[in-house]
Order: C-alpha cells, then sequence, then structure tokens
C-alpha cells in the first residue's frame, strides 16, 4: 500500500512540475505584473534614478516644486580644484592636470560638449576615450546623470549644495526613478477606458458563437452522422475535418485569406457575375465576425468531434440494437441513448473549449489583426497588443498582464460554475456495483 | 650532449611559450550584433554599412600595430512590430545586440530603461563625420540634450499623384508642374483632393475606392494628416499636446473620403504587396507614402518611368494647418554592454558608417535621404534626380514626432480612433471623446488636452 502510494507520486511528480512552471508559476507572476506599472521604459528588472528632462517636469507638475527643478535642470561643468583632485587619482598624464591648473582654474562651461573642447585643446591632446573620462571630473551638475540607487543620488545632490527636507527628498526620489512601481492604476484605467466594454461584449461574442455553433454543435453533428457511416467512409470523413487542426495556422490562414482578399477567390468568382471586387474578411464587421467563427470553428470542431464519436464507440451496441428491435428512429436514438451517454465528454468539450477560445487569439491575429476599427479585438488580442506591441517601442507589460489576469479569473469562475452545472459530484461518485 | 638536449629543450620551450603569449596579444576577436527594424530587401545598407565599416576599423587598427578581428553578426528584420518585440524581450534577457539601428521615437523610453548608452559617451562630437551631419538630425537623435544615437538615414513622406490620370481630368503639363508650389502655398488642399479623387473616379480613370489611396496600415504618416488640421504633437516644452479639434477634423477627412466614395471603408488592412503593386502600376489616383517608396516602385514593381508617370509634393493642409512632411529618421543606437572595449568598438563603427560615402550607398540604394550636406559631393548621390529633387522639395518642411516616453500610448490611441472612424465603428466626434478619456486615464497629466 506504501510502495503503491510512493510509486503514486513519483508518477505524478512530472506532471506537477509541469503545471507548477507552465501555468502556476506564470500566473502568479501575471498577479504580481498586472499591480506594476511594467513597462519597456521601466524595465523588469529594476530601475535607477535618472535626471532627465521628462523626470524634471513630472517634479515640476505634480508637486509644484518649480524652483528645485530649474536648479536641477541646469548644466555646468567647473574647472576647480575639488575635480584636478580627482584627476590625480586617474591614469591621466600628469601634463594635463599641471595645464588645467595653470590655464584653466574657475573657468565655467555650460555643455559637456563646450568643456570638452577646451579639454581636446590643451597640448597633450588626450584620445577622446580619456576626454570623456576627465570632462566628468569637472561636472557639477546631475542633469542627465543616472544613479543606481538612491544614496548614490542624494550624495551627489549633497555635494552640489542642493540640500533636501524629507519630504523633498521623497518627491525628487520619486519623480527621478526610471524603474516600475507598484499601482493599482491598471484596474482603474481599464475600467475607466471606452474599449473595455466592448472588448468584452467581443469577447463573449466570440466564445459563445465559436463554440455553441462549431467547437459542440457541429463536432457533435459530425461525430453522430459519422457514427451511422460505415467505417471506412467515417474515417475518411473524419480526418478531412482534421486537416485545419494539423495544418499550421498561419499557412490556414493565410488559405483563408486568399479566398476572402479582394484579389482572392471569392472576389473573382463573384466578379463573374457583376459584383464589384473586395475584401471580404474585413468588409464589414459582420463579414469579419463571419471569417473569425469559420477560422476559429473549423479548427476547433475536429477536437470535439474526435472526442464525442470515440464516446458514442463506448456505449453498448446492445443498447443501439434493443432500441432498433423496439422501432426506436434515428433521432429518437441521439435523444435517449447517445445525449444521455455523452454529458461527461460533453461538459470536458465545453469547459476545455471555453477556456481555450477565451486565451486563443493567434487565428484573430493572423486574419483580421482585431480589425475593422477593432470590431474583433478579443480581450486576449487587446492583452496581446497591449503587451506585446507598440509601434513606438514602449511595451506596457503592466497593463497588459492586468488585462489577462481578468482572463484568469473569468476562467476559473466559469470551471468552477461549469462543475456545479453538470453536477460534478454526481459523475465521480463511486459506483454502485461492488468491485 | 645531455647538456646540449637541455638547451634544446629550454630553448624550444621558451620560443613556444613566447609565441603563446603573443599569439594571445595579437589576435582580438571582437563580435559585434547589429540589427535593424523595418527594412526590406533595398535597406542592405543598414547592417552592411557596419560590415564595411568594420572592415576600415580592423586595417586602421593593423595600421596601429593591434591586430584585431571584428564579427559583425547581422540581423535585418522586414517588419518593425517582430523587431522591436524581439529586441526589447533580448534586451531584459541581456542577450540584445550592440548596435541597433530604429526609429529615433525609441530614444526616449529605452534611455529611460537603461537599454540604451548615450553614444556622446563614446565619440567625439565634434570630429568627422559627426559634425558635418545635419543639425536637426542630430537633435532628433537627442534627448534631454543629450545625443544618444546618430542618425542613419533620413526620409520625407510624400503625397503622389498618377500624372495621366490628372490629365485625364483636365489639367495640363503646366498646371502638374505648377502643383508641388500651389500645395506649399496652401493653394491646393486636401478637399481638392478628395474632389480631384471623385472625378478621378467619375471619368472611369480609376476604379471606386482608387481616388485616394492611403497607407493601409499604422505608421507614422497619419501624424502628417493631424498636423494638416493644425494638430500639434507636443508644445514648446517637450509636453504632449492633444488638440481635439484638430484631431477630429483629421478624422472627419477620412470619413469624408469613404462617404464620397474615394477610399474604401475596408481599406485598412489591404495587403502590402497589393497596395505597393496598385499604386505602381496607376490603379490609383492619388495616395501618400515615403520618399524610400521611390526604390520600390522602380525596382520591384516595374514601374520604369517614375517621373513620366508621377507628381509629388508635400502633404496638403487642411482646414486650420498648413502643408507639411513628417521625416522619421531612423538611426544607430548603442546598446548597453558589459564590456567598454565592445561598446567602443561598436561605437567606432557607427562613426565610420556614417561617412558620406558609405551612408549615400544606403541613401540612393533605398531611396532614403542623406544625412549630411557633404553627401551632394557625392555624385552617386547628386546624379540621382529623385534624391536631389525630393530633397529639396520635402526636407525643410519636415516635421519629426516627439521623442517622449509616453508618445506609444498616445500613438495607440490615436490609431484605434481613426481605425474606428474610418470603418464606421464610431462617429469623429465620438473617436476623439474616446481618445481623450483613453489618454486621460492612461497618461494623466502627462499631456496637456485642448
Amino acid at each position: 500500500m506504501k510502495s503503491s502510494r510512493t510509486l503514486g507520486l513519483v508518477l505524478i511528480a512530472p506532471a506537477v512540475v509541469l503545471v507548477i512552471l507552465f501555468f502556476l508559476v506564470p500566473v502568479a507572476l501575471t498577479a504580481v505584473f498586472s499591480f506594476t506599472t511594467m513597462s519597456t521604459a521601466t524595465g523588469i528588472t529594476g530601475g535607477a534614478y535618472q535626471v532627465a528632462p521628462n523626470t524634471l517636469r513630472r517634479l515640476s507638475d505634480r508637486t509644484g516644486m518649480d524652483e528645485l527643478s530649474e536648479q536641477l535642470a541646469e548644466s555646468k561643468y567647473v574647472i576647480d580644484e575639488r575635480g584636478l583632485a580627482a584627476l590625480d587619482s586617474l591614469d591621466v598624464g600628469a601634463g594635463i592636470a599641471v595645464e588645467l591648473r595653470r590655464d584653466h582654474l574657475g573657468e565655467v562651461f555650460a555643455t559637456r560638449r563646450e568643456a570638452e573642447r577646451m579639454i581636446r585643446d590643451l597640448r597633450d591632446r588626450p584620445p577622446t576615450r580619456e576626454v570623456k573620462r576627465i570632462s566628468e571630473q569637472f561636472n557639477r551638475s546631475v542633469l542627465n546623470a543616472r544613479f543606481e540607487s538612491r544614496a548614490e543620488l542624494f550624495a551627489a545632490l549633497g555635494a552640489l549644495g542642493v540640500e533636501l527636507t524629507a519630504q523633498e527628498q521623497d518627491a525628487v526620489a520619486a519623480a527621478t526613478y526610471t524603474g516600475w512601481t507598484w499601482t493599482t492604476e491598471n484596474f482603474r484605467r481599464m475600467v475607466s477606458t471606452p474599449d473595455t466594454v466592448r472588448r468584452l461584449f467581443n469577447t463573449v461574442v466570440y466564445v459563445a458563437v465559436t463554440l455553441v455553433l462549431f467547437n459542440t454543435g457541429f463536432a457533435m453533428l459530425l461525430a453522430i452522422a459519422t457514427h451511422y457511416m460505415p467505417d471506412a467512409s467515417a474515417g475518411t470523413f473524419r480526418s478531412l475535418w482534421l486537416l485545419p487542426r494539423v495544418s499550421p495556422p498561419v499557412i490556414y490562414v493565410l488559405l483563408w485569406k486568399w479566398l476572402a482578399w479582394d484579389t482572392g477567390f471569392l472576389s473573382m468568382f463573384f466578379g463573374q457575375f457583376g459584383v464589384p471586387s473586395r475584401n471580404w474578411l474585413l468588409d464589414s464587421a459582420l463579414n469579419a465576425w463571419v471569417f473569425v467563427v469559420l477560422i476559429n470553428g473549423f479548427v476547433g470542431a475536429s477536437m470535439g468531434m474526435l472526442i464525442f464519436s470515440s464516446a458514442i464507440k463506448a456505449i453498448p451496441k446492445a443498447l443501439f440494437h434493443a432500441s432498433e428491435v423496439d422501432g426506436a428512429s434515428r433521432w429518437q436514438q441521439v435523444r435517449h441513448i447517445i445525449l444521455p451517454s455523452l454529458r461527461w465528454p460533453i461538459l470536458f468539450v465545453t469547459c476545455y473549449q471555453t477556456l481555450s477560445l477565451l486565451t486563443s487569439f493567434e487565428l484573430i491575429l493572423l486574419s483580421t489583426d482585431g480589425g475593422p476599427g477593432g470590431a474583433t479585438e478579443v480581450w486576449a488580442l487587446a492583452a496581446y497588443h497591449t503587451a506585446l506591441n507598440n509601434y513606438a517601442g514602449n511595451l506596457e507589460y503592466g497593463y497588459g498582464a492586468a488585462m489577462a489576469l481578468i482572463l484568469v479569473v473569468i476562467g476559473v469562475a466559469l470551471s468552477l460554475f461549469y462543475l456545479r452545472l453538470f453536477n460534478y459530484r454526481a459523475l465521480v461518485a463511486r459506483p454502485l456495483i461492488e468491485q | 650532449m645531455r647538456k646540449l638536449a637541455t638547451m634544446l629543450l629550454r630553448a624550444t620551450a621558451i620560443t613556444a611559450a613566447l609565441a603563446a603569449a603573443t599569439g594571445v596579444a595579437a589576435a582580438k576577436d571582437v563580435t559585434i550584433g547589429v540589427w535593424s527594424g523595418g527594412s526590406g530587401p533595398n535597406d542592405n545598407y543598414r547592417v552592411d554599412a557596419i560590415e564595411m565599416a568594420a572592415d576600415i576599423y580592423e586595417r586602421e587598427a593593423a595600421i596601429r600595430g593591434e591586430e584585431l578581428n571584428i564579427i559583425v553578426e547581422k540581423k535585418p528584420y522586414p517588419t518593425w512590430d517582430d523587431f522591436k518585440q524581439a529586441l526589447t524581450l533580448a534586451a531584459e534577457a541581456g542577450t540584445a545586440p550592440d548596435i541597433v539601428v530604429t526609429g529615433h521615437e525609441d530614444i526616449a523610453p529605452w534611455s529611460q530603461s537603461g537599454l540604451i548608452t548615450p553614444i556622446e559617451d563614446y565619440i567625439d562630437l565634434d570630429s568627422w563625420p559627426v559634425n558635418g551631419i545635419y543639425e536637426n538630425l542630430m537633435e532628433i537623435s537627442s534627448y534631454g540634450g543629450v545625443v544618444y544615437g546618430l542618425p542613419q538615414d533620413a526620409e520625407a513622406r510624400p503625397f503622389f499623384f498618377w500624372t495621366p490620370h490628372m490629365k485625364a481630368i483636365g489639367y495640363s503639363d503646366a498646371d502638374i508642374e505648377a502643383l508641388p508650389a500651389k500645395i506649399q502655398a496652401g493653394e491646393y488642399t486636401l478637399a481638392n483632393v478628395l474632389e480631384d479623387a471623385k472625378k478621378m473616379q467619375d471619368s472611369g480613370a480609376v476604379q471606386p475606392g482608387y481616388g485616394f489611396y492611403p497607407r493601409p496600415a499604422n505608421g507614422p504618416d497619419y501624424w502628417q494628416f493631424y498636423k494638416s488640421f493644425g494638430g500639434e504633437m507636443q508644445d514648446a516644452s517637450g509636453k504632449l499636446v492633444l488638440d481635439k479639434a484638430a484631431m477630429q477634423r483629421f478624422y472627419q477627412f477620412f470619413v469624408d473620403a469613404v462617404e464620397a466614395g474615394v477610399t474604401r471603408k475596408n481599406h485598412i488592412g489591404t495587403p502590402n504587396d497589393q497596395w505597393f503593386a496598385e499604386v505602381a502600376s496607376g490603379k490609383a489616383g492619388t495616395w501618400h507614402g515615403g520618399t524610400w517608396h521611390y526604390a520600390r516602385y522602380v525596382n520591384q514593381e516595374g514601374l520604369t518611368d517614375f517621373f513620366g508617370n508621377v507628381q509629388f509634393s508635400l502633404i496638403p493642409a487642411g482646414e486650420g494647418g498648413e502643408a507639411n512632411t513628417l521625416t522619421h529618421p531612423l538611426v544607430y543606437l548603442l546598446t548597453k554592454q558589459d564590456s567598454e572595449d565592445e561598446m567602443t568598438t561598436a561605437a567606432e563603427l557607427i562613426k565610420i558608417a556614417s561617412e558620406p560615402r558609405i551612408n549615400t550607398l544606403h541613401a540612393i540604394k533605398s531611396a532614403h535621404l542623406g544625412i549630411s550636406k557633404e553627401q551632394s559631393n557625392i555624385s552617386l548621390y547628386s546624379g540621382d534626380r529623385w534624391a536631389r529633387e525630393a530633397t529639396e522639395r520635402l526636407l525643410p518642411h519636415a516635421n519629426a514626432m516627439p521623442n517622449n516616453s509616453d508618445f506609444g500610448a498616445y500613438w495607440n490611441s490615436m490609431w484605434s480612433g481613426l481605425e474606428s472612424a474610418w470603418t464606421g465603428q464610431k462617429t469623429p466626434e465620438q473617436a476623439v471623446a474616446d481618445v481623450e478619456t483613453e489618454l486621460k486615464s492612461a497618461l494623466g497629466d502627462a499631456i496637456i488636452i485642448r
């Protein structure tokens, strides 16, 4: 008993590891990311403190510290004793420090470029890399400097003689921090964005229509139809319907595009009857939806078909024979024998396909990309666009994760609902027959 | 005898040790990765220039007595989406290439995250060829007064007319010749574009929906129309600006185009290849694109007599604005790496790749514009009619998009608003109201709304 239990644990271990790695960890990370301001600009692994013009603008906009932000925005290079002393510790030629002290002590330059011009004009003209190191020793401003920690930032400000109260320090640190911070702003933004309702509505339409018409409805039709066919033709028929699933998605969608584009098959065909050519895929919101549902449905139907047909095969033949003796019609067989025995598979397919439809957006991305005008932008696609697609190079990971988290919550809630609806407990109850 | 053997052995050992030591010191291998975005078959010099620069730099090092061996790993991406996704994720994983060729608008977010390092930390800005690069392009490659990269190319985005169709609706050769000047003066506006497009369709010169045939996908081009209707992207202090009235007029223009039947309602999403083939073969009456389209029309699409069939100009003015064009220079940026030596080498390569002769190869092959005045002294450049005329007619009126980390969010909103108005999902008024709500919640006080 004990060894079989251990063996069971060992056998299940790989599955547990996979579930943790590919499900629980991503979900947990999504949840964490969704409460942050993470984007390409903030980076994922942490930030620094940078006194850039935009951070200074933020400082004066948010706290009204105009004077301080003006002071920080000043760029200044001063040839002073402090810098000359620092030069000694660098490995630059001794002549340079001597010449700087003799000819340039006390000079002030407004920009780095001007200071470097002077350094390059020294008699021992240093190489470019050296010039940069030398000029840095005389930098008496923090503009555009990047500090790895808060302490370094305030040490540098202190060295410039900028004294700040604790409150001012917090404001400066907050404004100049480049990394991500914790926030609930993502969810507030989601609620106040006009497109949110529409995307949710799109998602409901997409999932419900595809699920009912194809993933369960059409799949059931195929399973029942092939059940009553001779074995050989049933096999051929089923393999045909498997083609959309086994073909690579990009090529599969490309075939649909060739069908629907304004230079495609449909346009050419209808052109024969005088219909002007048009992009049938994106012609109107309705057209786009028809294609989105068909493209996804043809892929989705095959799985239900396989599960339902094998479940039908598992029904004892005697039941069918007996019903035929009693004179039952095909419809009566379907209604009273097949459907009641398929409760489990239907629960499974509905549950699984709802969740997979909720999160699958790749075929929509490849076909309409959410168009026309966002009409087929479903929630998962919008999350993808937000988190991983931005023309100006600033991907919004945090907001995208918050959108994805909503999907996780909906998915879990729906699973619980389905389990209750199909009375899961009764389905897994101990068999009444003694073993 | 034994002594001799020992001596021989010692000598061999010393020679071997010396050879090994010098071998290590001499052969220095540096691998420099360079990725470029949005680079088609005509844009190979974006990455090839770095390879050429590496060859020159190696020779220079050899003369100085260093044996330097630079391996350039080139990776051009044909599209932008894939490139930006791949690069930002590679950077997070610490595997970004040394050099990236990308749009200047990436400087703001990428400098904030520390993904890129200012090139001015590694090169002398007063040295040639950097001191010969157009001042405004250097400014576009800077952020907050710091020079982050060097411009890789310049361009402008013209408005195009298919001249045979213009003649079909009554334009004379002289009229067509004078059109660019009229557009620049604001005498021929976007309203006239719609009128003429309609006339071309009515006269049967072009099919319905082909009178005005805009870019079929998102891109910087659409900001030009916002500008044409008087919109501003940022104020003098560098803060983003949403001008609601201008945005609405801009959306309304595309809605009007659809209503007049000169632009298709389902135009967005038209495959790029189809679009290029159509505009280069005279299927469309008017359209807009970029200076680099010239290379594609002529090299790939078989439009041999470009100047005999196409007139080009600034984007015409709309109500409340003026004729304009947009330049969207790509820049060579230096990513943050652990090795200072590697970064110095990468910076040097960028500098050499920006020399007029090398840059001209890219400018002319891809029909972009040069980055420095000196390029007009190079016969390849000066002998090219397109480069010469486009530089004169367009570049002085070119604006650039702002370098601002929040611009991406603004851009996404602008585009989704335009798309929803264009396809009839929302009225222009509704679309602008939604853009406003979206921006208020996304950017807060970082954008001025008026």
